[in-house]
């Protein structure tokens, strides 16, 4: 391999604008330039409404929002217009905030078909049930979880360990975590954390999206980056995680010079 | 036409059934029945059965009776019973025969029931005598090919027996019209599994009326399983007379391009203690619809009773439709559950786009979602071999249905 392919991001956001698909005039991202090296965490926190699962559904393909302005660049190619399930083939992984429950299908089916999906080709039972073992016990979770229906019934812990499981098993050089430490209580944040460590690889990116700093004690970011209405308004590494812990968002966005537009323009009217 | 026409009176129906030997009672009730079906006209869109499914236009007459028809029973019948065609059985077990056949679906009731008992050919008896079980299950293969048939099929459980029936109907292209009535003895502390497969070809109409006549302690489960046909109108009845009597209604149907199903359900509870379940729930796609109509009815004399019906309808296509009704007469104040649910929706995108995210591509993970629907139905239906064989048929049909 060359150096250039070495160093070839992960993940390149490139003045990425996105709005709802049916109200096209509610504009969420507003503008955002992020890349993303191998071996990286980047942790993008914000508050409420920042437009950080906005964020991370669009990179995922999600058909809710569409993107009005810029490129999503994964691996080198424009992967701005491709469809979710390709760019899961390609290795993109977004753990959901809300892991939708699918009854009647169990984990075990899903975990099979979108291996299948993920290689292009047959994955044999026993090579399945020996990664799934593996990847189970790599993560400390029990085989009960993976006979179970997807996401239907599980605790809010048990469903962002199932998603951690999917990820282990699917290998992707792209891991979005959004708000995986939403719902856990802090056992259930450290097993789920300590499985992220776990699965992280020198030659893939993970972008943790996250409103507390909690999960970045456990899961320790390169950068950290503030949203705050639809655009990345500082950047910095741990430390900027650290002081948001203490202080909260309200100081540094005072410090930024920034007021909210929506209270802006409520005050204008 | 004509000669159908003729092939349908009363006179004719006397003539072809002793030219066939038939013994006289049975003679007696073709020339009733041909006379109820001369006398009957065509169920109105304004009887709620019939509400989506009009067939004022359609002409019984004009469909020739396949003569050569014979459904194939294969099975071995514990000693004293039986499984093969009521004509052979008329000669072995006349007297089964004559008690049972019309006392569950008499021959004058209806349209269709009418000319299925006065033209029926062959049929079928699955006879289990008292305290014996079948080793394994039955299986009856209707195949039609052009015109009519009247597939006929009774079910004769004496006490504390067991049966299994699989009744698998098939057709060719040609136009076909099949008029089905199975009739279901189920006597004290018997347990009966019918599962219908139904796989007619693309152009063929087919009108059942199934009835299950439910005694003490006795269970009776139907599972049917639809993915071919133009139309199908499937009626299924459970009348559950004996104390503790027990049924189960269970249905999925795969629709595409024009298919039309129609499911009607009839859970009616008598005996003390009695329990019913209905679950029928499809899935379709292109500009198929679905059409259900279950009536639970618990009589004062039900006490203790429970009873659930469940329709659930999944649309794959924006062209699809399905119109679910279910209803509840409760007669009683003493039962203990009686419920109902019926909904009618899209795919729901999140679970979609959760799918897709995994990697899977837009047939895949429906065929996915459609499979998880129905476990809940599949689960139930007892026969493993072919449940599997079943889903693959269903992820067939599912990797060609038309989603636009």
């Amino acid at each position: 391999m060359s150096g250039a392919t070495m160093t070839q991001p992960i993940l390149e956001l490139r003045g990425l604008k996105v709005s709802i698909a049916e109200k096209p005039d509610i504009h969420i991202v507003k503008g955002i330039d992020l890349t993303i090296r191998p071996g990286e965490i980047h942790a993008l926190m914000g508050p409420n409404g920042s437009g950080k699962s906005t964020l991370a559904s669009t990179i995922a393909g999600s058909p809710t929002y569409v993107v009005d302005e810029g490129q999503i660049i994964y691996q080198g190619a424009d992967i701005t217009a491709m469809s979710a399930d390709e760019r899961a083939r390609k290795g993109v992984f977004l753990s959901f905030q809300y892991p939708t429950p699918i009854p009647g299908v169990t984990m075990v089916n899903l975990m099979r078909e979108s291996l299948k999906a993920r290689r292009g080709a047959e994955v044999p039972a026993r090579e399945f049930l020996a990664e799934l073992r593996a990847t189970l016990s790599k993560l400390k979770m029990s085989e009960d979880m993976a006979r179970r229906y997807v996401n239907d019934g599980f605790s809010g812990g048990e469903k962002k360990r199932a998603e951690i499981l999917q990820m282990g098993l699917l290998k992707p050089d792209l891991a979005i975590l959004d708000e995986t430490d939403s719902g856990l209580d802090v056992d259930a944040l450290r097993t789920v954390s300590e499985g992220v460590n776990a699965l992280r690889r020198p030659d893939m990116g993970i972008l943790i999206i996250t409103h507390y700093e909690r999960i970045l004690n456990y899961i320790e970011p390169d950068f950290v980056h503030i949203l705050f209405e639809g655009r990345i308004v500082k950047s910095g590494g741990f430390d900027l995680a650290k002081r948001i812990e203490h202080e909260g968002y309200d100081p540094i966005l005072k410090e930024l010079g920034i007021t909210s537009t929506k209270v802006a323009e409520g005050a204008a009217r | 036409m004509a000669t159908s026409t003729a092939t349908y009176s009363e006179t004719a129906a006397r003539e072809a059934a002793r030219g066939r030997g038939e013994p006289a009672w049975l003679v007696e009730a073709r020339a009733e029945a041909a006379r109820a079906f001369t006398a009957t006209s065509m169920p109105s869109p304004a009887l709620r059965p019939w509400k989506y499914t009009d067939v004022s236009a359609l002409d019984i007459e004009a469909f020739a009776p396949d003569a050569a028809f014979a459904p194939r029973v294969t099975g071995v019948a514990p000693a004293g019973g039986f499984a093969g065609s009521l004509a052979a059985a008329l000669a072995s077990h006349g007297e089964v025969v004559r008690e049972h056949l019309g006392s569950v679906v008499p021959g004058t009731e209806g349209k269709f029931t009418a000319a299925n008992a006065a033209q029926w050919r062959e049929g079928v008896l699955v006879h289990a005598p008292r305290g014996q079980a079948f080793a394994a299950p039955v299986t009856v293969a209707v195949e039609g090919h052009e015109g009519a048939i009247f597939p006929r099929i009774l079910i004769v459980a004496e006490p504390a027996s067991e049966v299994s029936i699989i009744l698998r109907t098939s057709s060719a292209a040609a136009p076909l019209l099949a008029a089905g009535v199975i009739e279901v003895v189920a006597q004290a502390d018997s347990r009966v599994r019918l599962l219908i497969d139904t796989r007619w070809g693309a152009v063929t109409q087919e009108f059942t009326t199934l009835r299950a006549r439910i005694g003490r302690g006795a269970d009776v489960q139907v599972g049917s399983i639809v993915l071919g046909g133009h139309i199908v109108k499937q009626t299924v009845e459970a009348l559950m007379e004996g104390e503790g009597s027990t049924s189960t209604i269970r249905g999925v149907a795969v629709g595409d391009t024009e298919q039309h199903f129609d499911f009607v359900t009839l859970q009616e509870l008598i005996g003390k203690k009695s329990s019913s379940e209905v679950e029928i729930k499809t899935a379709l796609a292109g500009a198929s619809r679905s059409v259900y109509y279950g009536v639970t009815r618990v009589e004062p004399t039900a006490i203790g009773a429970s009873a659930n019906q469940e329709n659930r309808n999944l649309l794959l296509s924006p062209r699809a439709k399905a119109d679910a009704d279910p209803v509840l007469e409760i007669l009683t104040n003493e039962v203990i559950r009686c419920g109902h649910g019926a909904t009618v929706g899209p795919v729901d995108q999140d679970a979609l786009f959760y799918l897709q995210s995994r990697g899977l591509d837009m047939r895949q993970s429906l065929v996915l979602l459609v499979t998880g629907f129905f476990q809940s139905v599949i689960s139930g239906l007892d026969a493993p071999g072919l449940v599997e064989e079943l889903e693959s048929a269903l992820r067939e049909k599912l990797a060609t249905a038309e989603l636009e």
